[in-house]
C-alpha cells in the first residue's frame, strides 16, 4: 500500500533519484565537522522556542499600568511590550523555561557560528571553490549578531533600553547620514514609540527568512560542492571520504541534535539569563550602572569603551567619536572577513582548488594571522567588562581602562608571532637555524687568554634538501603543453591526489584543475 | 545670657557629667547656627531631647574611652580632625559614626582610596557608645536611624526610586559597580536596613546627600524595603542568578558552558563513529563508489 503510494508519487514528482544521491552523500567522520551542525540545531530551536514567545508577547509601546504576580512592579507604568514579557515569565506555563531556552540558544548559535568558522579558517576550508559559502557563512554570522541584538531589545527593559539608547546614537555618529538614518530607522526622534514594532518584524519575520534562506544556500552548496576533509585515511583531492547520509550520519545527527537541544534546556533550566524583572521597565532617563550587551555585541562596546575621546574634524565637519569603533571598526572587520578568501588567494598566488584541508600547523602564515586577529577581538571583548573587572579585581577603573587599550595592540603582536612559532615546532619543521660552534679557549704561558673557532665539521650545517619537482603534477595549459610557475617547478605536497586535466573553461594562466566530474 | 539659663534649668534635673555633655552640646548648637553648612535634619531642640534620653552616663564614658583608644591618634581627641590626617567628625551626627563603624570601614585597615566593608572591629553596644559619644560633642548631622515601619512600605514605589536615585552607581540588581579613579560603588548584600537608611541620609564617600526634601521619610521606608528584600534576596526563579552582573557573566557561561558542551557532545559522537569504524568497515564508504576513485567518477551518474 505504502510502496505503491509511494511509487505513484514518485512517477510523478521523480524524487527518487535525488533521494538516492542524497542519502548516498557522504559526511567526513572527523568530529570538527559537527560544528555547523551546533549553529544549525540551535536555530532550529531558536525558531521554535520564539514561535511559543511570539504567541504571548505583545509587541507595542502602549504604556499600560502593571498589576500582575510579581509585586515589586504592582502600579508600575510600563510599556506593554515589557509588561507582556513579565507575564510570559511569571503566567504563563514553560514561558520562562522557554525564554531562557530562547536566550542560551541564542547565545550558543553566535557562539558556535564564530567557532565554526574559526574551523573553516584555521583548516583553509573557504578556499577556492567554497569562496562563495564563506561570504555566506560571514553574512550569516552578521545576521546572527544583528538579529540577536533586536531580540535582546524586545523586552524593553532598562538593560536593553539603555543599549538600544548606543544603537542610536551610533547610528547618529555616521557622516552626512546618520541623523536621516537614525529618525528613519526609529520613526522619529529617540526613543518613539515605532522602535519596538518594528525591531519585532525584522526579529521575528525579516531576518530569519533571510536567515533561514542563506542557511538553505549555504547546505545547497555544501551538497554541490561536497565537503572538504582532512588528508590522510584514502582521502584524495578527488573523493570524500567518511559515512554515507543513510543510515550512519541520519542517526549521528539527530542524535546530536537531541544533544544541542539537551545542553540548550539544561541551561535554561538551571541557569537564569536576562532576570527583566530585576531591571524593570524601561525609563530614557532612568539608567543602570554595569549594563553591557550580550556577548556578540561585546567586542563593540568594548570597542566604544577603548576608543579614546578624539574628536576629528574634518574638513568642517566633526566626525562624532562613536563613528570610529561603532561603524569603522565592523566595518572593516566584516569587509575583510568576506574578502578573506579572495586577497588570500592574491596574495598566495594560490588560484587551485582545494578539497584537502590543511592543518593549521602547516600554514603558520594563516594560523599566526587568524590567531592574532582572533586575540584582538578577544580583548576589545574583555573591554566590554571594564567596569565589572575593575571591581571584580579591586583595581581603578581608568588602569583597567588603559590596560586594555594597551593590550589591545600588544595581545596580537605577541599571538601571532608565538602562534607561528608553535606551527613550526608542531610541524617538527625546524628552519635552519645557526647552529653552535665549538669554542676552544686557550691559554698562554703568559696567562692570556684567547678564543680559536673551531673548524666546522660534517653534520654541524643542516643540509637543505632541495625540493623535488615531479612530473605529474606540472602544470599543463589547454595544448597539454607544460607551463612553468611563477617561482620554478612546482611541487605539490603529499597530500594532493594525482591527475592531470586540461579542465573545463581554462583561462589564460593554463591552470591545473580536477575536473569535477571526478570528483 | 540664654546659656546660663539653660544651665540653671537643667543642672537640678541631671548628673554633673551629663550636664558638662549637654553644656557642650549647647555650645555647639550656638556655634551650629553660624556654620550653615553643617546639615541639619530635625529640628534642634528635638534632637537633644532626644539624645538626652537615649544617652546614659556611662555610655558617654565608654564612647569617649573607646574613642581616645581607637580613633583619637588621627581624628584628634575631641573628634575634630586637627590632626589634619583624619577629617573632623564634629556635628556629623551619630547616624553617621554608627554607619562607618558598623561596616567595619573604620578604623581603617590601610589608607586607600576607599575603606572596605569588613568585620566591624567594636560591638553594636560599643558602637553605640562611640557614636552618642561624638554626637555629643555637637548637634546636627544624621541621627540614628529610627524604627522603620517597613511592613506598611511600597515595593513597587522603592522599586522605582532605586533605579532613579541608586542604580546609576550600585547597578539594577545592586551587585555594585567600579566607579573612576579606584572608588567603587559597593555591593548592597548583607547590609541591614538601619545601613541602608543611615547612608542614604549621610552620603558616605563618593555617594550624594539625600536630604529628606529629596527622599521623603515614607519614601526612604520603601527603599529600605525593596533594597532589604530584592535586592539583598532577589528573586531567581530562572535557576542560578549569576551574581547579578548581567551579561557578561551570561555571556562566558554561554560559550564556556554551552558551547563547549556542544563541542564535548560533537566530539563524542564524532569519536562514536571513528570506533564503530575499526569494528565495521563495510558501514563506510567513499563518495566515488565501490568501482574505485578513477573508474567512477560522480558527474556521469548525474
Amino acid at each position: 500500500m505504502i510502496d505503491s503510494l509511494y511509487r505513484w508519487v514518485d512517477d510523478r514528482l521523480n524524487i527518487s533519484g535525488g533521494t538516492r544521491k542524497l542519502l548516498n552523500k557522504i559526511f567526513p567522520d572527523h568530529w570538527s565537522f559537527m560544528l555547523g551542525e551546533i549553529a544549525l540545531y540551535s536555530f532550529v530551536i531558536l525558531v521554535l522556542t520564539g514561535i511559543f514567545l511570539s504567541l504571548y508577547f505583545v509587541p507595542s509601546q502602549k504604556d499600560v499600568i502593571y498589576h500582575g504576580s510579581y509585586l515589586p512592579l504592582d502600579g508600575t507604568h510600563m510599556s506593554e511590550a515589557y509588561a507582556s514579557t513579565i507575564n510570559l515569565s511569571f503566567s504563563v506555563r514553560t514561558g520562562l523555561l522557554m525564554r531562557q531556552m530562547h536566550h542560551w540558544a541564542a547565545n550558543i548559535f553566535v557562539g558556535s557560528i564564530v567557532v565554526h568558522m574559526c574551523r573553516i579558517f584555521f583548516t583553509g576550508g573557504f578556499r577556492r571553490p567554497r569562496e562563495f559559502n564563506w561570504i555566506i557563512g560571514v553574512n550569516l554570522l552578521i545576521l546572527a549578531i544583528f538579529n540577536g541584538f533586536l531580540g535582546y531589545s524586545l523586552p524593553d527593559d532598562l538593560v536593553s533600553g539603555t543599549g538600544i539608547r548606543i544603537a542610536f546614537s551610533i547610528l547618529e555618529a555616521l557622516p552626512i547620514v546618520g541623523s536621516y538614518l537614525a529618525t528613519f530607522l526609529f520613526g522619529g526622534n529617540y526613543p518613539g514609540t515605532a522602535i519596538i514594532p518594528r525591531f519585532f518584524i525584522l526579529h521575528v519575520l525579516i531576518l530569519p527568512a533571510i536567515i533561514a534562506a542563506l542557511i538553505g544556500a549555504h547546505l545547497g552548496l555544501l551538497v554541490k560542492q561536497k565537503h572538504t576533509q582532512f588528508a590522510g585515511n584514502g582521502a584524495t583531492e578527488r573523493n570524500v571520504v567518511g559515512s554515507p547520509m543513510w543510515p550512519i550520519f541520519i542517526a549521528k545527527t539527530n542524535g546530536f541534535l537531541f544533544l544541542v537541544a539537551g545542553v540548550t534546556a539544561a541551561l535554561g533550566a538551571a541557569v537564569q539569563i536576562n532576570p527583566i524583572w530585576q531591571y524593570g521597565p524601561y525609563v530614557p532617563y532612568h539608567v543602570s550602572y554595569a549594563v553591557q550587551p550580550d556577548w556578540y555585541m561585546g567586542w563593540l562596546d568594548g570597542a566604544l569603551r577603548v576608543m579614546p575621546s578624539w574628536e576629528i574634524v574634518f574638513p568642517g565637519h566633526m566626525i562624532p567619536n562613536a563613528f570610529f569603533p561603532g561603524i569603522l571598526l565592523p566595518g572593516i572587520t566584516f569587509t575583510l572577513l568576506m574578502m578573506w578568501p579572495m586577497l588570500e588567494a592574491r596574495i598566495r598566488n594560490d588560484t587551485l582548488e582545494h578539497q584537502i584541508l590543511e592543518e593549521p600547523r602547516n600554514n603558520p602564515w594563516r594560523t599566526s594571522i587568524g590567531a592574532a586577529v582572533l586575540s584582538f577581538y578577544f580583548v576589545l571583548f574583555g573591554a566590554s567588562a571594564t567596569d565589572v573587572l575593575a571591581n571584580y579585581l579591586q583595581v581603578s577603573l581608568n588602569t583597567v581602562l588603559i590596560t586594555f587599550r594597551v593590550l589591545c595592540i600588544l595581545v596580537p603582536l605577541i599571538v601571532g608571532p608565538v602562534t607561528y612559532k608553535i606551527c613550526l615546532e608542531l610541524q617538527h619543521q625546524h628552519r635552519p637555524t645557526k647552529t653552535k660552534r665549538h669554542n676552544i679557549v686557550m691559554r698562554s704561558a703568559e696567562g692570556g687568554y684567547s678564543t680559536i673557532e673551531v673548524q666546522a665539521r660534517p653534520g654541524d650545517e643542516r643540509t637543505i634538501l632541495p625540493p623535488i619537482p615531479v612530473d605529474a603534477m606540472i602544470l599543463v595549459n589547454d595544448d597539454g603543453e607544460p607551463i612553468l610557475a611563477d617561482g620554478g617547478p612546482v611541487t605539490v605536497g603529499a597530500g594532493a591526489g594525482p591527475g592531470a586535466g586540461s579542465g573545463r573553461g581554462n583561462g589564460s594562466r593554463g591552470l591545473f584543475r580536477i575536473p569535477r566530474s571526478y570528483r | 545670657m540664654g546659656l546660663r539659663l539653660l544651665r540653671k534649668i537643667l543642672v537640678p534635673f541631671a548628673a554633673l557629667v551629663l550636664a558638662a555633655a549637654i553644656a557642650t552640646i549647647a555650645m555647639g548648637h550656638t556655634h551650629s547656627t553660624t556654620a550653615a553648612s553643617t546639615p541639619s535634619m530635625s529640628p534642634e531642640a528635638m534632637q537633644l531631647a532626644s539624645l538626652a534620653s537615649q544617652t546614659t552616663k556611662g555610655q558617654l564614658a565608654e564612647g569617649y574611652q573607646l574613642f581616645a583608644a581607637h580613633c583619637s591618634f588621627c581624628h584628634g581627641t575631641r573628634a575634630d580632625g586637627t590632626t589634619g590626617i583624619a577629617p573632623n567628625l564634629q556635628g556629623l551626627g551619630a547616624g553617621t559614626v554608627d554607619l562607618w563603624l558598623s561596616t567595619g570601614w573604620m578604623p581603617l585597615k590601610t589608607p586607600s582610596a576607599q575603606p572596605e566593608n569588613k568585620v566591624p572591629s567594636f560591638s553594636p553596644s560599643q558602637i553605640r557608645a562611640i557614636a552618642m559619644w561624638v554626637a555629643s560633642l555637637r548637634p546636627g548631622g544624621v541621627p540614628l536611624a529610627p524604627k522603620l515601619d517597613l511592613k506598611s512600605a511600597s515595593l513597587s514605589t522603592g522599586f522605582s526610586l532605586f533605579t532613579l536615585n541608586c542604580a546609576p552607581c550600585h547597578t539594577i540588581t545592586g551587585a555594585g559597580d567600579a566607579l573612576a579613579d579606584g572608588y567603587h560603588a559597593p555591593p548592597l548584600h548583607g547590609i541591614s536596613a538601619a545601613q541602608v537608611w543611615e547612608a542614604v541620609r549621610s552620603g558616605p564617600q563618593n555617594m550624594p546627600i539625600f536630604g529628606d526634601r529629596n527622599i521623603t521619610p515614607s519614601q526612604l521606608e520603601d527603599i529600605v524595603r525593596y533594597v532589604t528584600q530584592k535586592i539583598e534576596h532577589p528573586q531567581n526563579p530562572g535557576g542560578l542568578g549569576l551574581g547579578g552582573v548581567g551579561p557578561v557573566a551570561e555571556g562566558f557561561l554561554g560559550l564556556f558552558a554551552g558551547v563547549g558542551a556542544c563541542l564535548a557532545a560533537a566530539y563524542w559522537v564524532g569519536d562514536r563513529t571513528e570506533r564503530e569504524e575499526e569494528e565495521d568497515p563495510h558501514g563506510h564508504g567513499t563518495d566515488h563508489g565501490p568501482e574505485g576513485p578513477e573508474t567512477a567518477p560522480e558527474g556521469a551518474h548525474a
